[in-house]
């Protein structure tokens, strides 16, 4: 009867990927895709209803996050902020809490985490080719770099002329941790969400035993998948799978330290970090990647449960 | 510039723990499993978290086996691969390459005068060039000594392939001293470990002096178990298998594996399956295994219980079959408990004797030899085993006592008990002593020598591995970590069997001879492991 179950629903027009429920071992598991990435809900229950509805609702969180804060939006939060040509803007709460977030992400990293290196991309682009700015452009884009020129006073935000914002780098697992909680608020069975590898466990599986999951893209080359145990806690990896220029044999990976407006070098290919929020654990992954070659030390030194790849 | 390190550590983690739990909680709907999520959170180190990578890892390892008395030696050099994904899937590959020599008791009882053997030889003959006219004449004995005899039986020839390796130089064998009595040739063949005669003929007609070969013959001295030396062989193996979780199992596996020797080769399937239960705590297991050999002995397959000869036998090889079930049990007592117990069930069919061995029929009253018959063992053997196995982990040694009681329907019950120690000594250097006992009762058609004159037992065989003894193996591995993905290890073992030298109820000169044939040997073996991703 459950196995009766696993067809295809259609969730929207034939522009959007199909929504999945499927029979998996002891689990149901709903799969879309969002964020420019594969997504899937895992229930350990029998009750395909309930799944589904868990399932339903961490996808619609995982889109409002996306439809809100994405960058290419013009009517999203971030594109509303970036098209504010320097004049102060109101941000709703939940907003006004993520740049509260990143503030203090930036304040506690010293500058290395920042919202505002997203414009480098305009000269930094990760297309695997070698394409490096001239030294020139480099020094034209620096003046719009920095959140210490943002003038933040919650709920305002002022941002100067030519400078944007992009929470590009703390979105997706946010989406992870809170579609936790909407599956949370559907169902009390244990529940994994996995958003293109950054994915978060309601607790341990029914007797105790951990989740299974598999990873993709932990190299360079995507290719070496890991599995990962956990039976409660968040994962979340940083690597430059596919997202790097080569230039004279230097690699440039596509974590940019904003104070230099370069990429980090001698970084780990990937890091992954396991922590009890996805968001906690992403930014770990971020942060040690910017530390370059010190990133194992780095997390070593905060204790941090982590695995590199060089 | 890199981030402070005069911060204390873990400073950025408590702090980022609390403001990404805040973040998450921080919205209207705070569903019940957040909100219990966060005042949970009390430390913010999330459980036991594994992250599997695949990988890669290769093994070496140079194996030497002696045993003493100039009797079988052995290397043995292999490479195993295996590669790990990261879904718990396992491929591996393995080869090995055997080359064994030496001396092998052939089944005769020793006796109180010099024994003669002759066993058959191959010839094959080139034809003669122009400088004296002298033909080739190749001679082939199977183990490993050919021979060249020239045409007119007089010339030695250079013996190739003949010697044994000892010490690290080979010998080569000789061909010395050809004597012609009437129209038979022998000649002497020296090897390295012992003398053989090639009885030859040469032939009447032809200018080329071709020579018809008998057979080759060997003697052995008095009062001495009979051995037939300069035994040579070399074996290949390979093997290829698969294993992987699978729906509800926690692991299935295939695995193919080919065998060759001059003259024998098998090639096996088997297939396994693993369940676990009790959160990993039980583990049942059930493996199934076939395998099909051939037999191509030198010279034939003999017909049992017929007088040994050097005539080509007619039947060319002759085959086996094996089936065997394993039913396995893995139990996690405690955290540091492990116990193992397996149930095996096996049937062999075909043929099954050793085409080289035979048995001597004596004088029921001298117990002087009188013939040598090829031995005859049952075409269907039925067997079971018990095997349990205990493991405690105390961090510094982990003792494990293994038992195994084994019986079949030739009437073999043995029991064996191996005990060893695994000592960790400084980081990752550990040694392992162990020690095994082994025990076993004769099959019901063993039987020392035959008596002349008797009607013949429809099986027998003076195999002392068919017969009763027990045996001690002492040995001890020592390994160490080069690098933290590599190990390398050694490991040395002696063994040796014991029996009963002298049995009651032996007859005549008999009741003098060391009757037990079992042997002492040593092995070292060399290996290396690298894994890497």
């Amino acid at each position: 009867m459950a196995l009766a179950m696993a067809d295809t629903h259609r969730s929207g027009g034939s522009d959007r990927p199909a929504s999945t429920l499927a029979r998996s071992g002891a689990d149901f598991r709903y799969a879309f895709h969002a964020m420019a990435t594969p997504c899937e809900v895992r229930v350990e229950t029998d009750d395909a209803a309930l799944a589904e509805a868990a399932g339903r609702a961490a996808e619609a969180e995982a889109r409002r996050i996306e439809q809100k804060f994405s960058r290419y939006r013009e009517d999203s939060v971030v594109g509303r902020i970036n098209a504010s040509r320097g004049r102060a803007i109101e941000l709703d709460a939940e907003t006004a809490q993520l740049i509260d977030f990143a503030a203090q992400c930036f304040e506690m990293s010293g500058g290395l985490f920042d919202i505002t290196s997203g414009v480098l991309r305009k000269i930094w682009r990760f297309d695997g080719s070698d394409n490096v700015p001239a030294p020139e452009q480099i020094k034209a884009i620096q003046p719009f770099v920095g959140w210490q020129k943002v003038t933040w006073e919650t709920p305002m935000l002022t941002l100067p002329v030519g400078m944007e914002i992009d929470l590009g780098g703390l979105g997706k697992e946010y989406a992870v941790d809170r579609a936790l909680a909407a599956v949370g608020a559907a169902t009390r069975e244990p529940a994994l969400i996995n958003f293109g590898g950054d994915l978060v466990v309601s607790g341990a599986r029914k007797g105790g035993g951990r989740w299974k999951v598999a990873i993709e893209s932990v190299d360079h080359a995507g290719q070496m998948a890991a599995m990962i145990e956990l039976a409660d806690g968040a994962i979340a990896t940083s690597g430059d799978a596919r997202r790097f220029l080569l230039k004279d044999g230097v690699r440039y990976c596509h974590i940019l330290d904003p104070r230099s407006c370069t990429p980090v070098t001698g970084a780990p290919r990937s890091v992954t970090v396991a922590a009890k929020t996805c968001v906690e654990a992403g930014m770990f992954a971020t942060l040690s990647m910017l530390q370059g070659p010190r990133a194992e030390a780095f997390l070593k030194e905060e204790g941090v449960r982590a695995w590199c790849i060089w | 510039m890199q981030l402070k390190t005069s911060k204390p550590a873990g400073h950025i983690r408590d702090t980022l723990a609390t403001l990404s739990l805040g973040l998450i909680a921080a919205n209207a709907a705070i569903s019940p499993a957040a909100a219990q999520q966060s005042t949970d959170n009390t430390d913010a180190t999330p459980g036991e978290v594994t992250l599997t990578l695949p990988y890669f890892e290769v093994g070496s390892a140079y194996l030497s086996y002696a045993e003493s008395g100039g009797r079988v030696r052995a290397t043995e050099p292999s490479v195993d691969f295996s590669y790990h994904a990261s879904n718990g899937g396992v491929l591996t590959l393995g080869f090995q390459e055997d080359s064994v020599s030496g001396a092998t008791p052939n089944g005769a009882a020793p006796a109180d005068v010099a024994q003669s053997f002759v066993t058959p030889v191959q010839v094959k003959t080139s034809a003669a060039t122009s400088s004296g006219g002298t033909g080739t004449t190749t001679v082939t004995t199977g183990f490993g000594d050919d021979t060249n005899v020239s045409g007119n039986g007089g010339e030695g020839g250079e013996g190739g392939g003949g010697g044994t390796t000892t010490g690290g130089t080979t010998t080569g064998g000789t061909t010395t001293g050809g004597t012609t009595t009437g129209s038979t040739t022998t000649v002497t063949v020296t090897t390295a470990s012992g003398g053989s005669t090639i009885i030859s003929v040469p032939s009447g007609s032809g200018t080329g002096g071709t020579t018809a070969v008998l057979g080759r013959q060997y003697t052995v001295p008095a009062n001495t178990l009979p051995m037939d030396r300069g035994f040579q062989d070399q074996r290949f193996a390979g093997n290829i298998g698969w294993s992987q979780p699978l729906g509800p199992l926690s692991l299935a596996g295939v695995t193919l594996s080919y065998s060759k020797e001059h003259d024998y080769s098998s090639i096996s399937g088997s297939a396994s399956v693993a369940k676990d239960f009790n959160d990993h705590n039980t583990t049942l297991s059930f493996a199934v295994n076939y395998s099909s050999a051939t037999s191509t002995p030198f010279g034939g397959v003999p017909t049992p219980l017929t007088v040994m000869n050097p005539q080509w036998k007619t039947v060319a090889s002759r085959k086996k079959s094996d089936m065997d079930l394993v039913l396995g049990l893995t139990e996690v007592l405690t955290r540091r408990w492990i116990l193992q117990a397996n149930l095996s069930y096996g049937h062999s069919s075909g043929y099954q004797n050793d085409p080289y061995r035979i048995i001597s029929q004596v004088d029921g009253v001298t117990g002087e030899p009188v013939d040598y018959l090829y031995e005859s063992r049952p075409g269907s053997r039925t067997r079971e085993s018990f095997y349990i196995d205990n493991k405690i982990d105390f961090d510094w040694v982990i003792p494990e006592v293994a038992l195994r009681y084994y019986h079949d329907n030739w009437g073999i019950s043995s029991e064996t008990a191996d005990i060893s120690a695994r000592f960790k000594l400084y980081r990752s250097l550990y040694v392992l002593p162990n020690v095994r006992f082994y025990q076993q009762s004769a099959a019901n058609f063993f039987h020392y020598y035959l008596v002349n004159g008797q009607s013949l037992p429809a099986y027998a065989s003076s195999d002392i591995r068919l017969g009763k003894f027990t045996a001690v193996t002492l040995g001890a591995q020592i390994g160490f970590n080069v690098t933290d993905n590599s190990e390398i290890y050694a490991r040395a073992q002696i063994y040796q069997q014991t029996g009963d030298a002298h049995p009651a109820g032996m007859i005549g000169q008999l009741q003098n001879q060391n009757m037990f044939s079992g042997i002492k040997a040593s092995w070292m073996m060399v290996g290396y492991t690298w894994s890497f991703n």
